[in-house]
């Protein structure tokens, strides 16, 4: 696996094996846009989680705390943070209020960075649910196929068929209602696991098709064969022989799954079905900031610009991941 | 009823021509005197769509609002603005009802010769009819005349017809029987509900995509639910008039074109722009200051009959402890409220709003004052601090629901909102089975202008129903509920009326509710429609009689 | 053949019944969601209430009354629960504007997204290889609503180019028709013309490094004829698979968020009120119509590769 990068120090005698692993992180540095915009997410992500900071010390309020009839004092002037027409101030350069104010009289900047963290943890979390779920389901499928496999691919198929809107506004209206109560665990109807679990769900079929093509490839390989004769059993073949091969796949369809989790969280806040009010997420912001968009546009601006910086990033750094962790890659760049 | 205003929790963009709205090319007659052209097509625009296009079925604002210049009672309400229009007048009926000592016997006459739309005689016997079909259409109206005597036994199968009403269609005369004596039943005579159908009208089904014909100056020509409807002059009307209707108002236009548009902020700019004749909904409170100020030749507030208050469970803990009800009373801040609403939510402590008799005002929790409110709860330290707040998905009603959230923990709660879907909000709080209905957001629109139908839907002890419950408070207090009972079977005269106030302030010193603001509604034209003829009826919203174009 | 094609399409009504029957639970287990109650009225007291479940069937067992629904939804007779409207009757009329939107959108998507994604693989690892990417890559990264919104903010709005959206029917109109779908064929292309692109630029990629393309190199064709005549096409067919899925998704629903922005009058805003009023009719039709159009668009895909690839249909490791 020795391959003759710029990056050997002097030739010596020997020659150094590198792993492909090694190869992938090489290839990636190269890649200084996707290592941009990986930095961008980490960026805003760190912006988010700073958010009880900023409400303590700079907005001195939190993201649900209503201010309808106080005042504060604007170039000299005690102004009403809410007119008594319902009209919010706008943006301006100060602590307080400085992407304005809502409706609700309550802070829109505060609101962003916690309704950031809001989305990006259901994004992430749903990631988590979503490889786990697809990983056995696909090894399954592909290691041992007939009837099993054509159980799991229809219970896919149906997953896949419905519509996810509509299946996502369903299972949120319907659980926000009672809450769920598996066995001895309580969900209550406005914790955030409710979207989580739905958008964990839906995206299932998407990574688990990939996983169980592969899985059925590689296990007409030799070393599986090999594996069998040695007598291991099917799981420990499937954890130490099948798991590693496709855990490049895995890791750049988890990071492009984060991007879609919160692209869909998103679309489920913005109908009311995914983050419950008054908990912000940039999907509930641009749902309020909808009814304001003639006179205060901002607020439908800034949280969907939001989304897109983060959910870019995201999708630009698994791009990069892909490339570098395929082989083919090089040699396609160079035509 | 409630203002259950059907709209999609899914907004729709902004606008700037009115979407979806055909042009209305209006034409002017030449009139001689009397002031006004008469004619034209106008057009009309609202959120939602008339819930039923049914005289009997129909139970929202917008579609009283539409069908009460379609279909005439046998009462009728006054065609005029603010007090005024709150008194009963005879419609199809000659006079007002006769009405026996005992006050169980009603006898009325209806007027001779008249037809409907489409030709055929309007009969005494229609009448029936259309009671009739309140109980085989399952009518929500039809509670209101279960008083009648036989009509539970018809609505139940038990029997053909109801036996507490005799007509004659060769005299026209009306005898109706009721099983105790009813002071609002003028008033329900004047609703929709008993307006005479002719019995080619199914009986037992909703008619909306082909109503009855009319009996009133316009009649429905075209309905395709739920996006438009054609309202044209009803050729017969002058029959009706003829016989003597007098207090039953005229058209001024000859076509009205009624469509939903859910986009409010469209709906606006289309009135600016002259795109659109009327919006029936009032503008969002980001347009409301625009409109104020650049529009006011043709934009006035108008006064409506409703109360905004939050229930308070009154059977469980917390809040069956009165101090802690009273310190929500001291607590919330209409100012805030009435922000939230663009500045249309007048403030307010009582059970009736302004405008229903028996309404007197009086400052039982003078307030906002949260030191106050701090206090009486840690007097009454209660030892549940769990709620859960309800509301409905409505953006205004959303906010109003994370305002008393937000007020409620800084009071030292710990509440949980929950949010729900417009129309299943009520029957969800109504269901005395939905655990922890501790709080929540809810509105009372009037039926009719008389107190009773405040106070026995919404705080009469027997009222506690399991499924479609009003009381959601779940009140209970006898003595009051005597009371109750007592005036209803009286007249309403001014003695009853301050009897009715009593009541009110007897319930408020017991903190059942924590009301905030009556809601007040606009009028808002187009260019070419006269501004001072157009008025909003306290009871049918805008009066599409008194549409006419300059 | 005719087995696997069998077997694939009793696997697609196994598919469908599954999400009907999942469909029905959801909503008769969502609580203070029963329909006589509100359609009995505010006042209503307990007997009137009974006689409205009564006359709604709604007193039958759940599987009789899953059955009746099915039924009636095989016989085109499904009312909705909130008004008396016939719920075929009503997909019908919103059709045409779904499949205006989604043809329109769809031809413009693969329109673009072939002529960028062909751009794109030629000039691989320059810039306008790069700029593509980017921009492909903005493009799945935006959010519908949201791009509706801003779209309509700024060229509806601010500057009055466009219409608000509201849809014209073509017979009335094929120049408004087309003027009000401009924005919404937009909205909705612009986050596939950003997959596919990435997608065909991939395929061509990998396809310029066969064997075969280094023959036809090797017989003297030039690059352009190469490119066009063996790399495209042969690139083209996974995107067709992929495009066959995709349309059956958006028709089947996936619109519902572009039509209930711009206001067209659509299966999907059909849908979305439904979901609003929790009428369960339109919404079992609309989901199953939706379901139906996805599993078939599978089914026909799945089918026309086993008939293409004679290892898929022969061999053991054959896809279900």
């Amino acid at each position: 696996m020795a391959a003759p990068t710029t990056e050997d120090a002097a030739p010596t005698a020997d020659v150094e094996g590198r792993s492909p692993w090694h190869l992938a992180w090489a290839r990636l540095r190269r890649n200084r846009i996707a290592i941009g915009f990986g930095v961008l997410f980490l960026l805003i992500a760190v912006f988010c989680l700073a958010a009880p900071l900023w409400a303590e010390y700079v907005a001195h309020t939190g993201p649900n705390q209503n201010h309808i009839t106080d005042k504060i004092t604007i170039d000299g002037r005690l102004t009403n943070v809410v007119s008594t027409d319902g009209i919010p101030i706008g943006p301006g350069l100060r602590g307080r209020y400085l992407l304005g104010a809502d409706q609700n009289g309550r802070d829109v900047m505060v609101r962003l960075m916690y309704g950031g963290r809001t989305s990006i943890y259901i994004g992430v979390l749903a990631a988590v649910i979503t490889t786990v779920l697809a990983v056995v389901v696909g090894m399954l499928a592909g290691y041992y196929r007939g009837w099993v496999d054509a159980v799991l691919s229809r219970i896919l198929d149906v997953i896949w068929a419905f519509p996810v809107l509509l299946l996502g506004i369903a299972l949120g209206t319907t659980l926000a209602l009672g809450g769920l109560s598996i066995g001895g665990l309580q969900i209550t109807g406005n914790s955030l696991w409710i979207p989580i679990l739905i958008i964990g769900l839906v995206y299932v079929p998407y990574m688990a098709r990939p996983v169980r093509g592969e899985i059925l490839a590689l296990r007409e390989k030799e070393f599986v064969e090999a594996a069998v004769a040695q007598g291991k059993g099917p799981l420990r073949i499937m954890v130490s022989e099948l798991l590693p091969n496709i855990i490049s796949t895995v890791i750049v369809f988890c990071t492009l799954n984060i991007a879609n989790n919160m692209l869909l969280e998103s679309a489920l806040s913005f109908l009311g079905a995914g983050v419950r009010p008054p908990n912000a997420s940039w999907g509930t912001m641009i749902a309020d900031g909808y009814q304001t968009i003639y006179t205060a546009p901002h607020l439908t601006i800034v949280p969907g610009l939001m989304i897109v910086l983060t959910v870019l990033s995201l999708n630009v750094f698994g791009d990069g991941l892909r490339d570098a962790l395929d082989p083919r890659a090089t040699i396609r760049l160079e035509r | 009823m409630r203002r259950l205003r059907r709209i999609v929790t899914i907004l729709a963009a902004t606008a700037v021509t009115g979407a979806g709205v055909a042009g209305c090319g209006g034409t002017k007659s030449i009139t001689g005197a009397g002031g006004g052209a008469k004619g034209g097509e106008v057009n009309v625009t609202m959120t939602s769509f008339p819930d039923y296009v049914d005289p009997q079925l129909s139970y929202t604002v917008e579609g009283w609002e539409v069908l009460w210049n379609v279909y005439t009672p046998l009462l009728t309400y006054r065609h005029q603005k603010g007090d005024a229009g709150v008194d009963v007048v005879p419609g199809l009926a000659k006079d007002m009802p006769q009405v026996s000592e005992d006050g169980k016997t009603y006898k009325l006459t209806l007027r001779p010769n008249m037809k409907y739309s489409d030709g055929t005689p309007i009969k005494a016997s229609d009448f029936t009819y259309a009671i009739k079909r309140l109980f085989k259409a399952n009518s929500g109206g039809s509670v209101f005349y279960e008083g009648i005597v036989g009509a539970k036994d018809f609505a139940e199968g038990k029997s053909d017809t109801i036996t507490g009403i005799t007509t004659d269609d060769n005299t026209g005369d009306i005898t109706i029987a009721l099983e105790r004596p009813n002071g609002t039943f003028n008033n329900i005579l004047g609703l929709m509900f008993a307006a005479p159908v002719p019995p080619t009208t199914p009986l037992d089904k909703e008619s909306t995509n082909n109503p009855p014909p009319a009996s009133g100056p316009f009649v429905i020509t075209r309905v395709d639910a739920p996006n438009t409807l054609t309202m044209e002059r009803n050729p017969q009307f002058n029959t009706v008039k003829d016989a003597g209707a007098t207090e039953v108002a005229d058209a001024q236009v000859d076509k009205i074109l009624v469509s939903q548009n859910k986009n409010n902020s469209a709906q606006v700019t289309g009135v600016q722009q002259n795109t659109i004749d009327f919006m029936s909904d009032p503008p969002d409170a980001d347009r409301l200051p625009e409109v104020k100020a650049k529009f006011s030749d043709r934009f006035r507030m108008e006064d409506s009959i409703n109360t905004y208050y939050f229930w308070m469970n009154t059977q469980k803990a917390p809040f069956n402890d009165l101090k802690v009800r009273q310190a929500i009373n001291y607590a919330i801040d209409p100012e805030a409220l009435n922000r939230v609403f663009g500045g249309r939510l007048h403030p307010t402590q009582q059970i009736l709003p302004p405008g229903m008799p028996g309404y007197d005002e009086y400052k039982l929790y003078p307030g906002p004052d949260m030191e106050k409110a701090k206090q009486l709860l840690a007097e009454a330290n209660p030892a549940d601090k769990d709620i859960t707040v309800w509301t409905d998905d409505e953006p205004d009603r959303k906010r109003i629901g994370e305002y008393y959230h937000d007020l409620l923990n800084q009071l030292g709660f710990n509440a949980e909102l929950k949010v729900i879907a417009g129309d299943v909000y009520f029957t969800t709080i109504g269901n005395t089975s939905t655990p922890d209905l501790d709080t929540g957001f809810t509105d009372w629109f009037q039926d009719f202008p008389h107190p009773d139908d405040f106070f026995r839907p919404l705080l009469n002890g027997e009222n506690i129903l399991p499924t479609n419950n009003s009381n959601f408070s779940q009140v209970k207090i006898p003595a009051n509920d005597a009371t109750m009972d007592k005036l209803v079977e009286q007249q309403l005269t001014d003695d009853v009326r301050k009897q009715y106030a009593e009541l009110d302030k007897s319930y408020m010193e017991q903190a059942v509710w924590a009301p905030y603001g009556n809601e007040q509604f606009t009028t808002f034209l187009s260019d070419r429609m006269n501004f001072d003829k157009s008025y909003r009826h306290l009871l049918f919203s805008q009066d599409y009689t008194s549409f006419a174009l300059k | 053949m005719l087995r696997f094609a069998v077997r694939r399409l009793a696997g697609m009504t196994v598919v469908l019944f599954a999400i009907s029957v999942i469909v029905f639970l959801i909503f008769n287990v969502i609580p203070n969601s029963d329909p006589a109650a509100r359609i009995a009225g505010k006042n209503a007291n307990p007997a009137l209430i009974a006689r409205v479940r009564a006359d709604m069937g709604l007193d039958q067992s759940l599987p009789v009354q899953y059955l009746t629904m099915m039924r009636r939804i095989f016989t085109g007779q499904l009312t909705s629960y909130s008004s008396n409207q016939n719920v075929a009757e009503q997909i019908w009329k919103g059709l045409p504007a779904t499949l205006s939107l989604c043809i329109g959108a769809a031809l413009l998507w693969m329109a673009v997204a072939v002529w960028f994604g062909y751009l794109s693989a030629v000039r691989a690892g320059r810039f306008t290889d790069r700029a593509l990417t980017i921009l492909a890559l903005v493009g799945i990264s935006l959010p519908v609503f949201w791009l509706a919104a801003i779209l309509l903010y700024f060229l509806s709005y601010k500057v009055q180019l466009f219409p608000t959206g509201s849809y014209v029917p073509l017979s009335e109109s094929p120049v408004r028709w087309a003027y009000h779908l401009i924005l919404p064929w937009v909205t909705l292309a612009v986050l596939y013309v950003g997959f596919y692109s990435r997608v065909l630029r991939s395929n061509m990629l990998d396809a310029m490094n066969e064997d075969y393309v280094r023959t036809a190199r090797a017989k003297g064709l030039s690059d352009r004829q190469v490119r066009l005549r063996h790399v495209l096409r042969n690139s083209m067919i996974p995107i067709v698979t992929l495009f066959g899925l995709d349309f059956g998704a958006v028709v089947g629903g996936g619109a519902i968020l572009t039509e209930t922005v711009f206001n067209l009058n659509g299966v999907g805003l059909y849908a979305g009120q439904a979901i609003g009023k929790l009428d369960l009719p339109p919404l079992m039709a609309v989901t199953m119509f939706g379901a139906f159009f996805i599993v078939l668009f599978n089914a026909i895909v799945d089918i026309l590769y086993a008939f293409l690839d004679p290892r898929i249909r022969l061999g053991e490791s054959a896809p279900v």
